[in-house]
């Protein structure tokens, strides 16, 4: 295969994927500043038009935690955990700051930990709120200007309107790729394999804008020019959980005969499905999108109507979904120590089975030691929707 | 079968100062007051500790109940596994806060039976007329808690209080941010005084609201008073002791009885200076109880520290308060009501930045510990990990190290188990790590 080949479309979220955080050591080769942030509620945005290349950490399942147990606690989320972890063995020695949203606890935190003992040059604490009311957004949108001031500041440049709103535009051109992408899962058998899907999502975490937007188009142009995938397989899969950055577990499930072809998960649709708007201030777009467009669990949604109403409005899109992308069973994959999503088992579960669709609930410790276990619940709840 | 399981035996544990001694009665005449509201149909919220909203719902006459308070209660008298067990059932991962499990485990059967489950303890956890949640970094729950209980109590209506402090940054000061904090509090504690108006049918008394927080403020100046008295060498009280006094500063903030607690106390604690008595007769060790909340099922643990001559003139753990007149603002000129309360929020939790820029490569939390460690002669520090807490115990280890990196090596101790789930404890195990670390304390002093 030419090199050419190699390097576009899948191959290339393959190669991004295997070697994560390649890019960006190159990028830093050529002199390039990197920003490095966790989880989906740090506006890369604003990074981007700072000049800087964002970059998503991410943890390896496949290495055991060692050294961030000397200086972060065990009872942390376990990914949390993995992601300092791989900071602390290098793994992202090419970082030039950290930006940290005020997520859940274990990353909320556990900012200190970071700051202090990787000592970057830049690091930066997004006090975004957990509510959603005008006063929650108006604060947000203030936080959000504080953060921009201070990046401007390490950027040594103003941030201009213009930079954001170009920034933006490329983001929400990134999102509409992977909505297209996410079409292409609604056939039957879905045109792309939840495992390629996720390995995609992952290696678009770790790329400059722009050249997620390329590989995604080329990833696009050849899932649908290679003409469908295997064979027909017995249940079509949803996963809903916290953070998923490894391919191990959406792979568990579809060598058990099945195809993942729906989530609620970042990467994933919790964070690609929804854009930013095109505001005056586009400071006000970011803080709208990133506060209230988000569906995750570390977002309080105040009950407006009745609990029946409450639960549409905060599980809704995962009904659709379900509907959507006609979806025989539901995994709800939550880690172990996650409170966001631990809190909700109970109501996301009922609301699914409710509508119909069986659930199957999984706690795990982000390790691969714990796939054998995983495999056997998957088999029996697979087997349960056949018998059905 | 969870409702089959009857609490172990447990000792109580012995207290230094006769105020102390009479926090457990306060607390069930506390709990006693919530059933009594319930027969007489008055308003209850379940309430969270240091949520701001202490005067707001006092001054409205709606009766908290706390329910971490009802947790540490059922943890502190053996008998929580079945509520816990009862939470795993529906669920919910016993990873979880399990103050929060313990709610849930006993109002998910609560409800399933339609009565207070079999021989609760204190007469068991009412059914609330609201919930007041509250979003800020201490912890999740705050905000996830009252929206899972939810799922057992779908007419109660919740609300969510936005609670944020300026975090210690290296590029900005939190003056720089503080206005738009109090901005955003106010408007929310606003919105909570309209929940409230709406749920009870009753306005606002805001004459009555300005009187408490004043109370408040003045209560929390004795406080601060009283426990730097502990300074004294001995030591008149304990952190044991203060894990009962802790009840008066986070429960009943903004009564009467909070302020007259104190005063007590402080009375009591002069005495006691004046003649010498510390909490041991002979007092060998001075130790700070650094971060993390207390086994409530294990509290005699500080017995056994007293045993061997330690003893803990402080503790960071439920000291939720500082002298208003040492804030860098005179409080006294916020005259809204509203305002005082996210002023003091603000100034309570940035309280020790401007420290911590002083010493390069420090923060705030440890030179809290380096204050402490030199303003009460401390020898060593003791931490509490809880496994299932992710507020008050992430960063405790860091926090060791940075202590170690920006001041001097202290002898430390991080004791593991958890606030209510007992399994995680093992008594003979915490005992050798005790004793271990008094021989390292010998061996320093020596």
């Amino acid at each position: 295969m030419p090199q050419e080949s190699a390097d576009k479309g899948l191959a290339a979220a393959d190669k991004y994927y295997r070697d994560y955080g390649s890019k960006a050591r190159e990028l830093k080769g050529q002199g390039r500043k990197i920003i490095g942030y966790l989880c989906a509620f740090v506006p890369a945005e604003v990074i981007t038009a700072a000049g800087f290349v964002p970059f998503r950490i991410k943890g390896d399942v496949n290495e055991p935690i060692t050294k961030a147990d000397t200086e972060m606690e065990t009872i942390i989320c376990p990914l949390v955990r993995s992601c300092f972890d791989m900071a602390l063995k290098g793994s992202y020695e090419f970082l030039d700051g950290l930006v940290v949203p005020h997520a859940c606890d274990s990353i909320c935190r556990t900012y200190d930990i970071w700051k202090y003992t990787l000592n970057l040059p830049y690091s930066h604490f997004i006090n975004m709120p957990h509510g959603t009311d005008d006063a929650s957004l108006d604060f947000h949108q203030e936080v959000l200007n504080t953060f921009r001031a201070s990046l401007s500041k390490f950027a040594g440049k103003e941030i201009s309107d213009q930079a954001l709103a170009q920034a933006i535009k490329l983001y929400n051109q990134n999102r509409a790729k992977v909505r297209e992408l996410y079409e292409l899962r609604k056939a039957s058998p879905p045109l792309i394999s939840g495992e390629e899907l996720t390995k995609v999502l992952i290696a678009a975490m770790s790329l400059p804008v722009a050249e997620s937007i390329e590989m995604l188009g080329d990833v696009i142009a050849e899932v649908k020019g290679r003409g469908g995938i295997a064979a027909q397989k017995p249940a079509r899969i949803m996963v809903i959980g916290a953070q998923v950055d490894d391919i191990a577990f959406i792979k568990l499930i579809e060598d058990s005969d099945a195809w993942v072809v729906a989530d609620d998960l970042c990467p994933g649709a919790r964070e690609f499905l929804s854009s930013v708007d095109v505001t005056a201030d586009p400071m006000a777009g970011l803080a709208e999108r990133y506060l209230r467009k988000i569906k995750c669990g570390r977002t309080y949604r105040e009950m407006k109507g009745n609990y029946e109403e409450y639960l549409e409005d905060r599980f809704g899109h995962m009904g659709r979904m379900i509907d959507d992308f006609a979806v025989d069973g539901v995994v709800l994959y939550i880690y172990k120590y996650c409170d966001p999503y631990g809190f909700e088992v109970p109501q996301i579960k009922s609301y699914i089975e409710a509508k119909g669709t069986p659930v199957l609930y999984l706690e795990d410790e982000y390790s691969m030691s714990t796939i054998g276990r995983l495999r056997t619940r998957i088999q029996a709840f697979l087997e349960l929707l056949g018998s059905k | 079968m969870t409702e089959e399981k009857k609490p172990e035996e447990r000792k109580k544990r012995r207290t230094a100062t006769e105020a102390a001694s009479r926090i457990g009665p306060m607390v069930k005449a506390m709990v006693g007051e919530v059933m009594q509201a319930k027969e007489e149909k008055k308003p209850i919220a379940y309430s969270f500790i240091c949520c701001c909203y202490d005067e707001i719902i006092r001054a409205m006459d709606i009766v908290p109940h706390w329910v971490e308070n009802y947790a540490g209660i059922c943890g502190a008298k053996r008998d929580a596994q079945r509520f816990l067990e009862r939470a795993e059932a529906e669920n919910f991962s016993r990873s979880l806060c399990t103050y929060a499990l313990c709610g849930l485990g006993f109002d998910a059967w609560r409800e399933e039976l339609g009565e207070m489950p079999p021989e609760s303890p204190w007469g068991g956890q009412v059914r609330p007329t609201m919930m007041l949640g509250s979003g800020q970094m201490l912890c999740d729950p705050r905000n996830k808690w009252f929206q899972a209980a939810q799922h057992y109590m779908p007419d109660i209506p919740v609300y969510d209080l936005g609670l944020p402090w300026p975090p210690y940054e290296s590029d900005y000061d939190y003056r720089q941010v503080q206005d738009y904090y109090v901005k955003y509090i106010v408007e929310e504690l606003k919105g909570l005084v309209q929940f409230l108006e709406k749920h009870t049918g009753k306005k606002m008394d805001w004459e009555r609201l300005n009187q408490l927080v004043e109370l408040t403020d003045k209560t929390w100046n004795l406080i601060w008073e009283t426990y730097e008295l502990r300074r004294a060498v001995p030591s008149p009280m304990g952190t044991g002791d203060a894990m009962n006094t802790m009840v008066p500063i986070v429960f009943m903030m903004g009564t009467q009885q909070a302020y007259d607690f104190f005063q007590d106390l402080n009375k009591e604690l002069k005495q006691k200076i004046a003649n010498k008595e510390g909490e041991v007769p002979d007092e060998k060790y001075r130790l700070l109880w650094g971060g993390g909340l207390p086994a409530w099922f294990a509290l005699g643990d500080f017995n056994y520290f007293n045993s061997k001559g330690a003893v803990f003139p402080v503790e960071t753990t439920y000291r939720m308060i500082e002298a208003i007149y040492n804030f860098d603002m005179d409080l006294t000129k916020v005259t809204d009501p509203l305002e005082h309360i996210a002023w003091r929020w603000v100034k309570f939790w940035t309280y020790w930045h401007d420290r911590a820029r002083k010493r390069p490569g420090s923060h705030p939390d440890v030179e809290r510990l380096i204050k402490y460690f030199e303003d009460y002669k401390i020898d060593g520090i003791v931490m509490h990990e809880a496994f299932s807490c992710r507020s008050w115990h992430p960063g405790l280890i860091w926090q060791l190290n940075l202590l170690k990196k920006v001041y001097r090596d202290i002898p430390s101790l991080v004791l593991e188990s958890d606030i209510v789930d007992i399994s995680s404890y093992n008594e003979a195990d915490t005992r050798a790590r005790i004793d271990a670390f008094i021989d390292t304390l010998e061996a320093v002093k020596r």
